[in-house]
């Protein structure tokens, strides 16, 4: 009997307890709107991390992306650089310059009766010359740094505003 | 009760300017996606669709055996606009830069940077400029002019060219412009090669395209694989040699009033060519006026291609007149029937096959040793060889077999098998062994001659004569050895005709002779045949030799077409056989024989 007693004393305890916190809730009906406004706050700032950590995750994509893609252009404007001068460097040693500078510092032709044969002992011919192995071909994607996609907002409205650069020669 | 104290005026400003910012990134939003760059998104995502980009590889590059570069790429430009980046301000002064600095007309440059592009659903567009017919080809211009508009872009006080920009695009370059044009050929705007080398190896030199995932925008661009370049190549050609040739040509052209001319030079031993200058020049940098000439249309190039005569030494047959008659007695004595010191005597007439077969001057040359014969150039003789000592069957055997009606296979684009009737075909008369003997009604290539004849000098092996010295891709270096195509006459038989040909130099082709060197070789002088007989007015002048005998480093081959000075080839061919070997020697470092002899003995 006792032990019922206790049990039905304990029951009722726990239910002034709950009607107590109503109660109180009703009376400061702030501590609910302070619960319920932390707890969203809360997951706003769990929300926000999250969203910040994708963002920079993938603001550090695109510029790795853009260094990417700058490199790639600088590299192929390099080549570019270097055919030009290849080609450059060619035509000023192509054997009808190279024959008619020789003639304005003086040299001619050797004759057959100029030319004297000697054995040189141990004498080794140069080998024969091996073109350079082919570079690959740079993959130049022109398109990603097209003002549609680096263009920003501030650009785009001072373009709008702006009347160009009239006026100048 | 909510407490007073709270921050209310800072949370007002936290929320003000949080609003703003978003209110920033939704017009940012509404602007690429209504913007007017909102098209341009939308057509590269249409072309996009597939997600792959066709990559083009470099052409490889050509370089002579001595590694001078005959054939690389360089940039030019071309020009495009960005249709929404344009200006008022920029139209104008895109438009007055250009016509300016490219001499283009202003109004036609301001027509097209003022069109409604947008309108037609194009953001980018390529500037063009009128060419002849009414065709409008896209502007280009080189790396100079592309580096000055770059500048200009980036320099707050330069005009404004905004929306311009200059796109980069290879283009093939030829540093020593029409030396040896004929041997390289060329390659057209589309990229493709034509003609020599460029139209032979154009699948190599150009390489395989491969086909990569885009990557336009930043957070997509990933590194791509780079796309393997095409192969490059080392020629047999030595540029010294080439332009040595070609000048020595040059100037025996103007002298002789020659219309047309070539001279070969070839390693008889490896079938190696180290020069082939030819005139008329054909500059690969600059093709479409010769194109023109000979009536081609550039966008016919491909139909056309295979009816056009581009590089003469393989695709020029003619009829070769005397120096085939080295062949003609090098079959006599291979085949046992002849010896050099064998008497014919010579009356000036003989008759083959019911036609009257006489010498070059129309006398009668008496008793004359078979030396005498290859020495005076007797027709009457050569065809008494062939067709009373040698037969037909033995005489097509041998000629079959020196490579006549067939092609050397040598790697240049647009070669020929020359042409000779055997008596297997119906139109084949007993007349032709007389007159084949002694080199006409038969046609033969240059290059098909030299090959023939390198038997002869090569102790009576035939090589093919090939311009690719060696291949370099990726992977390394690739060195092609000869190709021997037969042994038409044995060691021996060259040994005694090369012989006879030494003698016949030393003695009436003195023109030819070059001291210090023992040289073997034949004067040719060609009837040119017409619709209506043979040219009474014009010939072939030409001359083939080598040396030096003992160890023969060079055969080269002189051919003058239609010469005005002299008709003979021993008058206006052998002396340039001369200026060309005294030059050779000196630049293959060829002692001279007695030195070589002294060299060998240990002295």
């Amino acid at each position: 009997m006792n032990l019922a007693s206790n049990d039905s004393s304990s029951a009722d305890a726990g239910k002034n307890v709950k009607k107590r916190r109503k109660q109180a809730f009703k009376l400061t009906p702030w501590r609910s709107q302070l619960r319920i406004t932390s707890r969203t706050v809360l997951t706003a700032i769990v929300l926000l991390i999250i969203g910040g950590l994708y963002l920079a995750v993938n603001a550090r994509v695109a510029r790795s992306g853009r260094s990417v893609l700058i490199m790639q252009s600088e590299r192929a404007e390099l080549q570019r650089q270097i055919a030009e001068l290849t080609a450059t460097l060619a035509e000023l040693t192509t054997p009808e310059r190279m024959l008619a500078r020789a003639l304005e510092l003086g040299f001619r032709p050797a004759e057959l009766g100029d030319i004297e044969y000697i054995v040189v002992a141990g004498y080794v011919p140069p080998d024969p010359f091996v073109a350079p192995k082919p570079p690959n071909s740079t993959t130049e994607h022109d398109g990603g740094l097209s003002p549609a996609y680096t263009e920003t907002l501030g650009d785009w409205i001072s373009r709008l505003t702006s009347p160009g650069r009239d006026g100048r020669q | 009760m909510i407490p007073t104290s709270l921050p209310y005026r800072r949370v007002s400003v936290l929320l003000v300017i949080m609003g703003m910012s978003a209110l920033a990134m939704f017009i940012q939003l509404i602007r690429v996606q209504f913007g007017p760059y909102a098209p341009v998104f939308s057509t590269w995502i249409e072309a996009a669709e597939d997600n792959e980009d066709e990559i083009e590889p470099v052409r490889g590059l050509i370089y002579d055996r001595d590694g001078d570069l005959l054939a690389t790429n360089v940039p030019m430009y071309y020009l495009e606009v960005e249709v929404f980046q344009l200006t008022q301000a920029s139209r104008k002064q895109i438009a007055a830069v250009l016509a300016r600095t490219l001499a283009l007309p202003y109004e036609d440059l301001n027509n097209q940077l003022n069109t409604d592009w947008g309108s037609l659903g194009q953001y980018r567009i390529r500037l063009t400029r009128d060419v002849d017919g009414g065709e409008r080809w896209p502007i280009t211009i080189d790396q100079v002019a592309a580096d000055v508009l770059k500048s200009f872009l980036l320099d707050p006080d330069a005009p404004d060219l905004s929306g311009l920009k200059p796109v980069p695009a290879p283009k093939r370059e030829y540093p020593a412009s029409a030396l040896a044009g004929h041997v390289l050929g060329f390659v057209n705007q589309e990229g493709k090669g034509y003609f020599g080398i460029e139209g032979f190896y154009d699948n190599w030199l150009g390489g395989k395209a491969i086909t990569v995932e885009r990557g336009y925008i930043p957070p997509e661009a990933r590194i791509q694989p780079d796309t393997p370049a095409g192969v490059n190549l080392v020629l047999t050609l030595d540029l010294d040699i080439q332009q040595m040739t070609d000048d020595i040509l040059r100037k025996a052209i103007e002298d002789s009033g020659s219309e047309a001319g070539q001279i070969i030079v070839m390693d008889p031993r490896n079938g190696e060519i180290l020069a082939m200058a030819i005139l008329p020049s054909l500059d690969p940098n600059n093709y479409e006026p010769w194109l023109e000439e000979l009536g081609v249309d550039a966008e016919d190039l491909e139909t056309e291609e295979d009816e056009l005569v581009i590089n003469p030494a393989v695709g020029g047959q003619y009829e070769p007149g005397s120096t085939f008659k080295i062949l003609t007695m090098a079959a006599a004595i291979d085949a046992g029937v002849i010896e050099p010191e064998d008497q014919f005597i010579d009356r000036g007439l003989i008759e083959v096959g019911g036609v009257k077969i006489r010498n070059w001057n129309g006398g009668a040359w008496g008793p004359q040793t078979m030396v005498g014969c290859i020495q005076h150039s007797l027709n009457v003789c050569l065809a008494y060889v062939a067709s009373e000592k040698l037969g037909i069957a033995p005489f097509y055997e041998y000629l079959t077999a020196f490579g006549m009606g067939r092609v050397t296979g040598i790697d240049l684009s647009g070669e020929v098998s020359g042409q000779m009737r055997t008596p297997r075909n119906p139109e084949w008369t007993e007349a032709d062994l007389g007159t084949n003997s002694f080199g006409q009604g038969i046609s033969v290539t240059p290059v098909q001659l030299m090959a023939a004849v390198g038997a002869v000098a090569n102790e009576g092996v035939m090589v093919q004569p090939h311009i690719v010295r060696a291949v370099v891709g990726p992977e390394g270096a690739y060195w092609p050895k000869p190709t021997t195509l037969g042994r038409p006459i044995s060691a021996e038989s060259a040994k005694t005709i090369t012989e006879m040909l030494v003698q016949s130099i030393e003695g009436e082709t003195r023109y030819a002779h070059v001291n210090g060197y023992e040289i073997a070789g034949k004067t040719g002088t060609a009837q040119i045949p017409t619709e209506n007989g043979y040219d009474d007015r014009w010939t072939i002048a030409s001359f083939i030799g080598w040396g030096p005998v003992a160890d023969p480093r060079f055969l080269v081959l002189v051919r003058l077409d239609k010469p005005e000075s002299s008709p003979w080839g021993s008058v206006v061919a052998a002396p340039v056989f001369r200026d060309v070997v005294e030059r050779l020697v000196a630049m293959l470092e060829i002692p001279p024989d007695s030195v070589r002899e002294q060299i060998a003995a240990g002295d």
